[in-house]
């Protein structure tokens, strides 16, 4: 048995390997390269979103090529849609000079990413859901292109309520925790001053698969229309099972938080047809610049983008046009060259507020169309009404550091 | 010299290896963290016979634990190590309590269903654990004049305790009380009728295997400075089960290497092809029909292919606690 001196020996051995100088570990600083880092789900559950994003992301650099007279390139980060797997590999890129990131699709991992960015003085920028990310977490380095929770029930909810005079009874389906009750408070909000009579909310887990139950619940309350707050798979589930029990043709059903396309192809149009979608892109926005996106990403991979792709490709060229006007690919003059940054984007004209790193861009309240009406195969929905709606960044308790 | 110095010896020239052939001390923390981990399954799984997916929650609980105590207390580092490991002791203490009154597949349940328990605890008090988001903002202090703040000095701080970890663990195994274990294993009932308390020792297994795994989530979570959900999630039990059985259960070192293995192989697959968890579902099949020893078998049966590996085998002796032929009769 090893005795307590060969421990002691051994162990500063171990140590002063430690101290070797670094000529002798691998070298990895990046070279004359400007490089994007692109943390996205690309394995797991969210290996989907992440391949779109990648796609978004990967088109951009190659399309502009250099700036600042440097070649652009971009790093491929697969955080396999666990935070703590992210955070490392995003420790590794910055090891390797790597300042600049766009991607986060999950908000967990977005939220600690932000964080790790922040430390290493890079910048990032996201799409990911959390109020948190330009709220009560908001940091310095860290940039959110998606509308909050707020600003997605404003621009649904209130225009639906205008737009639907009779209903009066609102029933919520919502996933507990803080995105859902982000989502529920601010329904709870609108029905307040409208007058709208909440007749009941069933909450589920995160990971439930099964809503027949709250949805016997939701036609026991016979609502006038039924919001469904959770997002992603559970959302088309719950939808699914919903038109199963024929609640389609009883009520309006409004799904606040859909992933739009990539959402859409999976659900189909006989699902769709008459139910309203809260999108945070959508291809068939008319805008100059989707217009241009649309187009080229027609013409390169034969399909729509999908919010995944487009919100990836404009996060990363929001990334390069202000390395470009800072003069410096460093964080911190990136930062700077953001911060209150204007510019034609995918729904128009977009901003980014200094003051919490938000960018301030439209929402959107679509409606499936019946299949008969579709003009092409991803001619699911018609924009019914978009716009922009943000609580100030006191409101959303960001504090930046 | 001894198998457990030359197993001791493998472990540091792994700790003094991961530097001078990565080019991430995230990385390679993460390894050394992840074979505390390991280890301390194998003490269970290989020592005592005992199959738990509760080892997810000693990790996680070690991450809230060191997470909470920096950022709400003046605490110390090393204080917040101390009361991590404690709470993954004394959490396991109970679990295992509890469990083991059942053998078999359910025991396998019970800890199932504490892993889950756990999990929804962690994510229904947001409040406290930050829940789906993840307790963030968790800071590496330093110790004494040494900053911990770049991740080769945060590799050379956690390459020190896990080989103190390995040492302290090696020396339980070969102890009396380790010998017991192997006993309960191979047959609990004759341990207990020659007068062992069964119960007892497997309690303890549980208590030290909690501790040692609960500093590896403290560790963990200076590491990345967020200590997320998913570290006290069903598939963490399940990530250092799968951590353990490649490597071998045969000893504490084969833990090393199974945990080295996978971090390493997970991080090289995953940059190569998005499906790389395929792959890993069809090592686990080779490794679970073929090479029921791991890794470590495999290393075995190389030497002893080797002119002078057949006259001393790495692991020639009798007191190897492979058995895999008893494999899953002690759970």
């Amino acid at each position: 048995m090893l005795n307590r001196r060969d421990l002691l020996k051994l162990s500063s051995v171990a140590v002063g390997s430690l101290l070797l100088p670094t000529g002798l570990r691998p070298a990895f600083a990046a070279g004359g390269d400007i490089t994007i880092g692109a943390p996205l789900p690309m394995s797991g559950p969210f290996a989907a979103n992440g391949k779109f994003g990648s796609m978004g992301t990967a088109m951009l650099v190659e399309e502009v090529g250099k700036v600042l007279d440097r070649k652009l390139s971009y790093l491929e980060i697969d955080t396999e849609g666990k935070p703590a797997t992210a955070v490392r590999k995003v420790q590794e890129a910055m090891e390797r000079g790597v300042t600049l990131f766009s991607g986060g699709i999950l908000s967990s991992e977005a939220l600690a990413m932000g964080k790790e960015v922040a430390k290493g003085k890079g910048v990032f920028i996201t799409t990911a859901g959390a109020d948190e990310i330009t709220g009560s977490e908001c940091n310095k380095s860290t940039f959110r292109w998606s509308v909050p929770t707020f600003g997605a029930i404003e621009q649904t909810v209130r225009p639906l309520i205008e737009q639907l005079p009779n209903a009066k009874r609102w029933y919520t389906i919502t996933p507990q925790y803080v995105f859902g009750d982000g989502l529920l408070n601010a329904a709870k909000a609108i029905f307040k001053e409208k007058g709208i009579e909440h007749v009941g909310n069933s909450y589920h887990s995160l990971t439930e698969k099964e809503f027949s139950g709250y949805l016997t619940n939701a036609m026991a309350a016979k609502p006038d229309a039924l919001l469904i707050l959770n997002f992603g798979s559970q959302s088309s589930d719950t939808l699914r099972q919903a038109v199963s029990f024929g609640m389609k043709n009883r009520m309006t059903i409004l799904l606040a938080w859909a992933s739009g396309l990539e959402q859409f192809e999976a659900l189909g149009p006989e699902l769709m047809e008459g139910v309203y979608f809260g999108a945070q892109y959508w291809h068939g926005i008319d805008s100059p610049f989707n217009r241009e996106l649309v187009a080229k990403v027609q013409a390169k991979h034969k399909m729509n983008p999908n919010y995944a792709f487009a919100s990836a490709y404009l996060t990363t060229k929001i990334l390069i046009d202000a390395a470009a006007k800072a003069g410096s690919a460093d964080g911190p003059a990136v930062t700077q060259a953001m911060e209150g940054m204007k510019y034609a984007g995918l729904t128009g004209d977009e901003e980014i507020r200094a003051a919490d790193h938000q960018v301030i861009k439209n929402y959107y309240l679509l409606k499936g169309k019946a299949k008969s009406a579709m003009k092409d195969k991803d001619d699911y929905a018609d924009i019914i009404s978009f716009g922009k709606s943000f609580q100030s960044p006191e409101q959303a308790q960001c504090k930046m550091a | 010299m001894n198998r457990a110095s030359l197993h001791f010896l493998l472990a540091a020239l792994v700790a003094i290896a991961l530097p001078l052939f990565m080019r991430s001390g995230t990385l390679a923390s993460e390894v050394l963290i992840f074979a505390m981990a390991a280890a301390a399954c194998n003490l269970l799984l290989g020592y005592t016979g005992l199959l738990s997916f509760g080892q997810g929650i000693f990790f996680g609980l070690g991450s809230y634990a060191a997470g909470l105590t920096l950022l709400h207390t003046s605490l110390p580092l090393a204080l917040a190590l101390v009361l991590s490991a404690i709470t993954g002791a004394v959490v396991a203490t109970g679990v295992g309590w509890l469990s083991i009154r059942r053998q078999g597949v359910y025991f396998v349940m019970l800890t199932l269903a504490f892993s889950q328990f756990f999990y929804f605890l962690a994510y229904t008090f947001k409040d406290i654990t930050g829940g789906d988001n993840g307790l963030l903002n968790i800071p590496r202090p330093a110790i004494g004049p040494f900053s911990l703040g770049e991740s080769w000095a945060y590799y050379a701080f956690v390459a020190v305790l896990f080989l103190l970890l390995f040492a302290a663990l090696q020396r339980v195994a070969s102890s009396t009380f380790g010998r017991t274990l192997l006993a309960v294993r191979d047959n609990e009932e004759r341990a207990r009728a020659i007068g062992f308390p069964v119960r007892n020792f497997k309690i303890t297994a549980f208590a030290i295997s909690g501790a040692v795994t609960g500093l590896a989530g403290a560790l963990h979570a200076l590491l990345i400075g967020v200590a997320p959900l998913s570290n006290i999630d069903y598939h963490m039990s399940e990530s250092i089960l799968i951590m353990t059985i490649i490597g071998g259960t045969g000893n504490l070192f084969a833990s090393v290497l199974g945990a080295g293995f996978y971090v390493i192989v997970s991080d090289l697959l995953s940059s190569i092809w998005p499906r790389w968890l395929l792959l890993l579902g069809g090592l686990l099949i080779v490794v679970a029909l073929f090479m029921q020893k791991g890794l470590w078998g495999l290393l075995e049966r190389l030497v002893e292919a080797l002119p002078m590996g057949r006259k001393s085998s790495i692991n020639s002796s009798i007191e190897s606690p492979i058995q895999p032929e008893s494999e899953g009769r002690g759970i």
